[in-house]
């Protein structure tokens, strides 16, 4: 007998598994891109404060030491393995196509993680205790080695866009998968962007500063970082734009919320206002106007950027071969990997599931909605809340007066093809799509008027109904998917 | 679970190496992942021991402890990413549902533990002068000593869940209903934990012993002091690596039913062997312990016995697994990827060996060091190879990277 796979689902009803590892990353990449992007410029000010005798800017390097040990450190070296945590539950198949992948370039990443940590407790410790020389070498160490981990962890994000090189699935070496046009854009938008996160935490510690005259030196140093890294960074994001799949572009003209674009242009107009105006006025830099930097570069910079990278790949979350649902939805010869589509074509989901309870195997009348809810559970929760909060919740795609054969319908046309954007191939039998539809019916029900409607209900470009099959209205509806 | 179901959970890509490697690395790994979490729970009592303490040496040795400890818990985690990294690898069908299948634990593995360190780093803010004015509000210390050993706690019933295969089913849809929510840990084995636990206080001897050696090369060593410090390390080394050998054997003569076999096995025994040689070192030392480098040697011989018992472990569980349920971690199907293991190779024995062999010559030599310490012309020299190994590193990936993008 031939199974499917699947692991178990964790479901969490509340917000959903997908934005618990959202908060989580993004939580992350505010810290490790801030200590990046510190332990460069930590480097660069421990070389300017020997060149020049200025050991006024050594302090300065302590004092940074401390809080970026705290604030980054501690946080981001637990956030990191947190991310992994948090996908394992999540997306158990998709880190675990990255890491069979990929096993040995984390390896290599955590020599490097070894590295930074005793290296920044040295710089920290040891600051007054060993020679200008010896302070310099370990500066510029830990600033190689931070970055280093970003070059490496680069490389599999990218990955989970799409491979590096179109023939990764025929050659499946590592250097293809890794290296590509998106690795290099992806790495020049997160340098810019750890560079100007340099410069917003940076100020919460020049701030405090009693020496005026060094303050606005500081200030003006980290406000020229700011400035240089934002512009920086919005020319190599229209980069990576082009270096990006069709099916993403269309995800992000789409699908993304439309606060977004506005959210992400009104921080970069506030940070450049802020820069500029510590730039021409240092003494504007506070702690408290900096702590209010960071925070409003998390809400409208690293939220939706976050969101937006883990939107765009979908119906992907693995190197376009492991479907967000986490079914194989792609051979990869080179490894020997089939798609599982075949499979549940021939013989269904519930025939091949592992962890299904044997009464469950067929659908009757009696056991068909709760049949339908585990295939919900396997099938679209991932992305699609069974409740009426967390992420797109499933019961506002489907009107509360819909009847059970137009649902059945919709699930053999717009699922079953695959042709829908930004959903993954779900073919159920007859008998699945008649469970499925029997559970959905009962998410619709007297007390479902509570929820939002918008997304079956907006009009959804005219290119995206091109790239879908001929389907019935409500399956039509059904795929504009709500935003996020 | 049929080894039919077990190896269709397997991730069909394979592993780029032959899985043996994985299964050494993990063992290795795991067992300096351990030191790490052990010298931390030590030095942590320690700490809580001394803080209090009127007498100057508890107060002192306290405020070095404390330090220990809050540098131990980022060893602890940076090091336990390559244990859970091969974890993984090799083992992904049982690691995976064991998440799944308790997820909210996971994801509070994460909350407790930067809960348990800021705890610890609170506590330190508020006791600069540990020394001199003693400790002051202990209870973060607790706190943060109870949240590390609850993440503890968890990854540890996380790691038998996955020894039960025959369970998941029932853990994931008892009575026949699935219940997805994750909010449950299913399988915990109190003795086993209290085994690894008890650890901490002989690996905290074998510390102490190190780090009594360490302040004896000080310029400004305190005889008194040092003195002081060898009854208590060996007590914690002797008393604590009984307590230790008793755990275990609790353990092993309560194994279930299906890994019983395992504890009347040689590999029982060669853990037990390589412990006691460890407890009982520093005590056929004698005064041979204050002289050279034989102070470092007990911790030195601890962490092998260490990675001896980590090996064991691994051993019970491969044979459990193989035995119990027919599932042979060895027999993935294997891509050679010659790049990125030769990559890993050099950076962690090169790179890795010559640049954490500069920092840690020169954090040693510092802290000797009465003053502002300046590294021999050698030491600089490595300083300098680092810095040139990094840059090459650097510029390889870029030159590589292009050249593929260019092909």
């Amino acid at each position: 007998m031939e199974f499917l796979g699947l692991y178990p689902t964790w479901y969490e009803p509340g917000v959903g598994s997908g934005w618990i590892v959202g908060i989580i990353s993004t939580v992350h990449v505010l810290f490790s891109h801030t200590a990046v992007g510190a332990a460069i410029f930590f480097a660069f000010l421990a070389n300017y404060a020997h060149r020049h005798d200025r050991p006024d800017l050594l302090e300065f390097i302590r004092r940074y030491g401390l809080f970026l040990l705290v604030f980054s450190y501690v946080l981001g070296s637990i956030t990191g393995p947190g991310i992994w945590y948090s996908t394992t539950v999540a997306s158990p198949r998709g880190i675990s196509a990255l890491i069979h992948n990929f096993v040995w370039m984390w390896a290599t990443e955590w020599v490097f993680f070894i590295i930074e940590v005793v290296g920044v407790y040295m710089l920290v410790y040891l600051a007054n205790r060993v020679d200008r020389q010896t302070h310099l070498k370990l500066s510029v160490i830990f600033g190689l080695t931070s970055y280093t981990t970003m070059l490496v962890i680069v490389g599999i994000l990218s990955f989970m866009m799409w491979p590096g090189k179109a023939d990764w699935y025929t050659e499946t070496g590592v250097l293809h998968g890794f290296y590509g046009p998106n690795t290099f854009a992806q790495l020049a938008m997160r340098t810019a962007f750890m560079f100007t996160m340099t410069a917003v935490v940076g100020g919460i510690v020049a701030a405090r500063f009693p020496d005026p005259a060094f303050k606005k030196d500081v200030a003006r140093k980290l406000a020229w970082l700011g400035i240089g890294s934002a512009i920086a960074g919005v020319l190599v994001f229209r980069w990576y734009l082009t270096t990006l799949p069709d099916t993403a572009l269309l995800v992000m003209h789409n699908r993304l919320p439309d606060w977004f674009p506005v959210g992400v242009m009104g921080m970069l107009a506030a940070v450049g206002v802020y820069f500029l105006a510590t730039l021409i006025q240092p003494r504007l830099l506070v702690a408290s106007g900096a702590a209010a930097m960071t925070l409003v570069v998390l809400v409208f910079g690293l939220w939706p950027g976050e969101v937006a990278r883990e939107s765009i790949r979908k119906p992907w979350v693995a190197g376009q071969y492991v479907y967000s649902n986490q079914v194989i939805g792609r051979d990869v010869p080179g490894r020997g990997i089939q798609s599982e589509i075949p499979l549940i074509e021939e013989r269904g989901f519930l025939q091949t599931l592992v962890f299904l309870p044997e009464a469950l195997r067929q659908v009757t009348p009696d056991n068909a909605v709760e049949a339908g809810r585990v295939l919900a559970l396997t099938t679209c929760s991932n992305c699609h809340s069974l409740s009426p909060t967390g992420m797109r919740p499933l019961r506002d795609y489907f009107p509360a007066d819909v009847d059970q054969d137009a649902i059945v319908d919709y699930l053999h046309a717009g699922l079953a093809s695959g042709n829908t954007l930004y959903m993954p191939q779900i073919p159920f039998t007859d008998d699945e799509a008649f469970a499925l539809a029997s559970y959905l019916a009962t998410l619709s029900g007297p007390d479902a008027g509570a929820a939002p409607r918008t997304a079956w209900q907006a009009d959804a470009p005219s290119d995206l109904q091109a790239n879908q099959a001929p389907v019935p209205t409500l399956a039509a509806s059904a795929a504009r998917e709500m935003n996020p | 679970m049929t080894p039919e179901i077990l190896y269709a959970l397997r991730d069909p890509a394979g592993v780029p190496t032959h899985p043996w490697l994985f299964l050494i690395l993990g063992a290795l790994t795991l067992a300096l992942h351990m030191a790490a979490v052990q010298v931390m729970l030590g030095t942590g009592l320690l700490t809580l021991r001394g803080a209090y303490s009127k007498n100057p040496y508890w107060r002192r040795l306290a405020a070095h402890m404390l330090i220990t400890a809050k540098i131990a818990v980022s060893v602890a985690i940076v090091i336990g990413v390559a244990p859970l990294l091969f974890v993984q690898v090799v083992y992904d069908p049982f690691w995976y549902t064991s998440n799944v299948l308790s997820a909210w634990w996971v994801i509070g593995f994460i909350l407790i533990l930067i809960a348990g360190y800021i705890a610890l780093y609170v506590f330190y803010w508020k006791n600069h002068h540990l020394e001199t004015e003693g400790g002051r509000s202990g209870h973060w210390l607790v706190l943060s000593l109870a949240l590390l050993l609850g993440v503890g706690y968890i990854v540890h019933a996380l790691t038998n869940q996955m020894l039960f295969p025959e369970e998941w089913l029932a853990w994931y849809a008892p009575d026949g209903i699935i219940q997805p929510d994750g909010q449950r840990l299913h399988y915990a084995y109190p003795l086993r934990f209290g085994f690894f636990i008890a650890l901490s206080l002989p690996v905290t001897g074998a510390w102490l012993l190190g780090y009594r050696r360490f302040q004896q090369g000080r310029a400004d060593a305190d005889p008194v002091y040092i003195a002081w410090l060898k009854p208590l390390a060996l007590g914690l080394l002797v008393v604590g690596g009984l307590l230790a050998v008793v755990l275990g054997a609790l353990w092993m003569l309560t194994l279930p039913e299906k890994m019983a076999w395992f504890a009347a096995s040689p590999w029982v025994y060669v853990a037990l062997g390589a412990l006691l040689i460890t407890v009982a070192l520093p005590l056929a030392l004698g005064r041979t312990l204050d002289q050279g480098y034989w102070g470092y040697a007990t911790f030195g011989l601890g962490a092998v016995a260490l990675i001896v018992v980590c090996a064991v472990r691994e051993v019970l569980r491969y044979f459990t697994l193989t035995g119990s349920h027919g599932y042979d971690a060895l027999d993935y199907s294997v891509h050679m990827d010659w790049y990125s293991l030769v990559l890993f190779l050099l950076t962690f024995a090169v790179l890795g060996g010559v640049t954490l062999g500069y920092m840690l010559t020169v954090a040693w030599q510092a802290g000797q060091t009465v003053g502002r310490y300046s590294p021999s012309p050698a030491l600089s020299r490595l300083g300098s190879l680092s810095i040139g190994l990094l840059v090459l590193w650097t510029l390889a990936y870029f030159g590589i990277g292009f050249y593929v993008w260019a092909n």
